[in-house]
């Protein structure tokens, strides 16, 4: 046990000091660029591509039924498992990285303005389709305006996602901050491995700050269209490269299994959801103590200001990241998977119990207080059972949201679906891998879909921004 | 039992005075109504006395503790001593009718016993959840969900849950506000009852001054934060 704890404190002592030498930070400029400028070209595209699809469903465009099941589909597909597909067919660079955010964000652009979309006021729009005109003139004068505060809300929000997401799609050879990292891990460079992990959350809590400003100032949004413009065209497709893909994308037709993976399919999908539901528990277990130091109605603020910038952290690396980082210090395995998604989660949901525990009615707890109740009492007699709604809800969002991850996390051999599908990218078995692919998909599309029963069933059917 | 002597309570600088000199004491067992307009100090008075409204001049004894004077744990006790009724929606509904009562002794409960009593209430417990809800007349909810209850039966839950306290005194603000003229008056006659055979002092405020006097001791009436 002492043991253990000395190996632990030693690896963590390891990582420092970190490499802050000018020389390498000016190393990292460029990853650095690159990356934020996947995200700018990612959202472009999406938005060019997201927009225009979710007019078409909001508007009741011919074949919108078939626009929404293929969104939908394309959504269940994890960003990173897209990466490693677009690396497949683009080769290895920032070119693949914003194919994988394009596609991912397309979709998820498209079903959510166009459920916003279709949730504005009707009586406009009524009258503008009066007056016969078309669907681009509908969506110029109503839908947009009409919806204008909702759609800037998610695409800041959705833009601070790809920001995440440009960063681990890095990570399989997307370019940018991500194959740095790998690269840093794979050399056993752990100084340089804390100064990445120290820039990720700069630039996470950057990306953050972005999204307020841009939630207070719009306009700001639109310096992000050079950043995508320039990534575009430094990145910009080659025709000779465009046969190439398409040839190796049909190589990956039929998608295959050999009969002896056919038969181990049951224990990789039962490793990822284990994986997923550890990782859960774990987040949750960490989370709950931790949230209670996060509620301003709990503790005293500096306390909460400092707890909160602790989550904050653990929210800014990504699952991969911490997996990546498990990995080489505990080593490999679902385990380590679970872990890694453990402390992501934690942060997350540290952050959305402390919220949850803040928009509890005010009369009952001051009527406990009134009592004379001590602390710990008043939150099992009131804020736990108040706020037992949203913590249930936003924990079953995590649970659906890291069956995806662990699919991600199987990739730096966590096990499971992931790590499968990763092992016969690596050996060019393209037929299997995207049989893979399409496991995952299936998976990942029946949980969400069990996820959105359940809160049905349980009545608490509301968006939860995770 | 409770001794006010000149309080002033003000809220933020420049601010008119909410109460401005009010002196009032209520004996153990007496009930005693105050009404007034909407903003007349009512519910400052009953929250200055629970230590929730600090005071800005004057003093208040309660069992001859001063109010002003005691911090913390010490503040905690004398809260314990106080129950206090709200105008409705201050119980727990996703709670049990039992465990909303029993709420009411978690100030003289540890921290241990509490969490100990929402997994295995002991019989004794629940024994005294029933007896109190028994002098409410909703014994029979013992086990119900507080959010299927009406509006009178849950401030007959409140009651219940002031008397698991075991107080000296009971402040009500406007606990009948939410409800009709004729249930409104059984809470009120009940209370009083309560009040009575206890020996409990009851302040409690109320718009309907017909009412408090057919059923109070004593009606205050405050204008403008001063008592007429």
């Amino acid at each position: 046990m002492i043991d253990a704890v000395g190996n632990v404190l030693r690896l963590i002592g390891s990582f420092f000091p970190p490499d802050l030498s000018p020389h390498y930070l000016s190393a990292l400029l460029r990853p650095v660029a690159e990356t934020i400028g996947m995200a700018a070209a990612g959202m472009l595209v999406a938005f060019a591509l997201g927009v225009p699809l979710a007019v078409a469903i909001a508007t009741r465009a011919p074949g919108r039924r078939l626009i929404v099941a293929v969104l939908s589909s394309l959504r269940a597909i994890p960003d990173l498992t897209l990466a490693i597909l677009a690396v497949v067919v683009l080769g290895l660079g920032p070119a693949a990285g914003i194919a994988a955010l394009a596609v991912f964000y397309t979709a998820m652009i498209g079903r959510v303005f166009g459920d916003l979309f279709i949730a504005a006021d009707a009586a406009p729009l009524e009258a503008l389709r009066a007056t016969g005109a078309s669907r681009i003139a509908i969506a110029a004068f109503g839908l947009i305006p009409l919806t204008a505060a909702d759609l800037l809300t998610f695409g800041t929000y959705a833009f601070e996602c790809a920001m995440r997401a440009s960063i681990i799609v890095g990570a399989v050879g997307g370019g940018g901050i991500g194959t740095e990292l790998v690269g840093a891990l794979s050399t056993l460079d752990f100084h340089r491995t804390l100064t990445i992990v120290i820039v990720l959350v700069a630039l996470v809590a950057g990306v953050d700050s972005f999204g307020v400003l841009a939630r207070r100032a719009p306009r700001t949004v639109l310096l992000l269209l050079p950043v995508g413009l320039i990534a575009l065209w430094l990145n910009r497709p080659q025709i000779f490269a465009f046969a190439h893909a398409l040839h190796t994308f049909a190589g990956m037709f039929p998608p295959q299994l050999r009969a002896e993976q056919i038969a181990s399919l049951p224990l990789l999908i039962a490793q990822t959801l284990a994986i997923a539901l550890g990782g859960t528990l774990i987040g949750a277990l960490l989370a709950f103590p931790v949230s209670l130091l996060a509620a301003r109605r709990l503790a005293p603020f500096a306390l909460v200001v400092a707890v909160r910038r602790v989550l904050d952290v653990a929210r800014a690396i990504p699952e991969l990241v911490f997996g990546l980082i498990l990995v080489v210090s505990v080593g490999i395995g679902p385990l380590a998977g679970a872990i890694a998604l453990g402390l992501h989660s934690a942060g997350v949901l540290g952050k959305l119990y402390a919220e949850s525990f803040e928009n509890v009615p005010v009369a009952p707890i001051a009527s406990l207080a009134a009592t004379g109740a001590r602390p710990l009492p008043i939150v099992a007699f009131g804020f736990l059972p108040l706020a037992l709604g949203p913590l249930v809800v936003h924990t079953l969002f995590r649970l659906e949201w890291n069956v995806r991850a662990a699919t991600v996390v199987g990739l730096i051999g966590a096990g499971g679906v992931g790590q499968a599908l990763f092992q016969a990218q690596q050996l060019f078995f393209y037929r299997q891998m995207f049989a893979y692919v399409l496991v995952t998909w299936a998976l990942v599309a029946l949980s969400d879909w069990l996820g959105e029963r359940l809160r049905i069933r349980l009545g608490w059917h509301f968006v939860a921004a995770g | 039992m409770l001794e006010i002597r000149g309080v002033r309570v003000v809220y933020g600088r420049g601010a008119p005075p909410a109460l401005d000199g009010v002196t009032l004491d209520v004996a153990a067992g007496e009930c005693v109504a105050l009404v007034g307009p909407s903003g007349s100090g009512k519910t400052s008075l009953l929250r200055s006395l629970n230590g929730t409204v600090p005071i800005a001049a004057g003093r208040i004894r309660v069992e001859g503790v001063d109010v002003a004077a005691v911090r913390g744990w010490d503040l905690r006790r004398l809260r314990t001593r106080l129950a206090f009724i709200a105008q409705q929606h201050d119980l727990v509904d996703r709670l049990t009718v039992a465990q909303n009562v029993m709420a009411g002794a978690l100030g003289r409960w540890s921290t241990l016993h509490a969490l100990r009593f929402l997994i295995v209430p002991a019989a004794a417990e629940f024994a005294e959840a029933r007896a109190a809800l028994e002098s409410v007349g909703i014994a029979e909810k013992l086990r119900s969900r507080t959010s299927e209850l009406s509006g009178g039966q849950q401030q007959r839950v409140a009651i219940a849950r002031a008397l698991v306290q075991h107080p000296a005194a009971i402040l009500a603000d406007e606990p009948i506000a939410s409800l009709d003229p004729e249930l409104g008056e059984q809470i009120v006659r009940l209370l009083c009852d309560l009040a009575r055979e206890r020996n409990i002092a009851l302040l409690c405020s109320l718009h309907q001054t017909e009412l408090a006097r057919r059923h109070f001791d004593r009606v205050v009436e405050l204008v403008g934060g001063r008592v007429r």
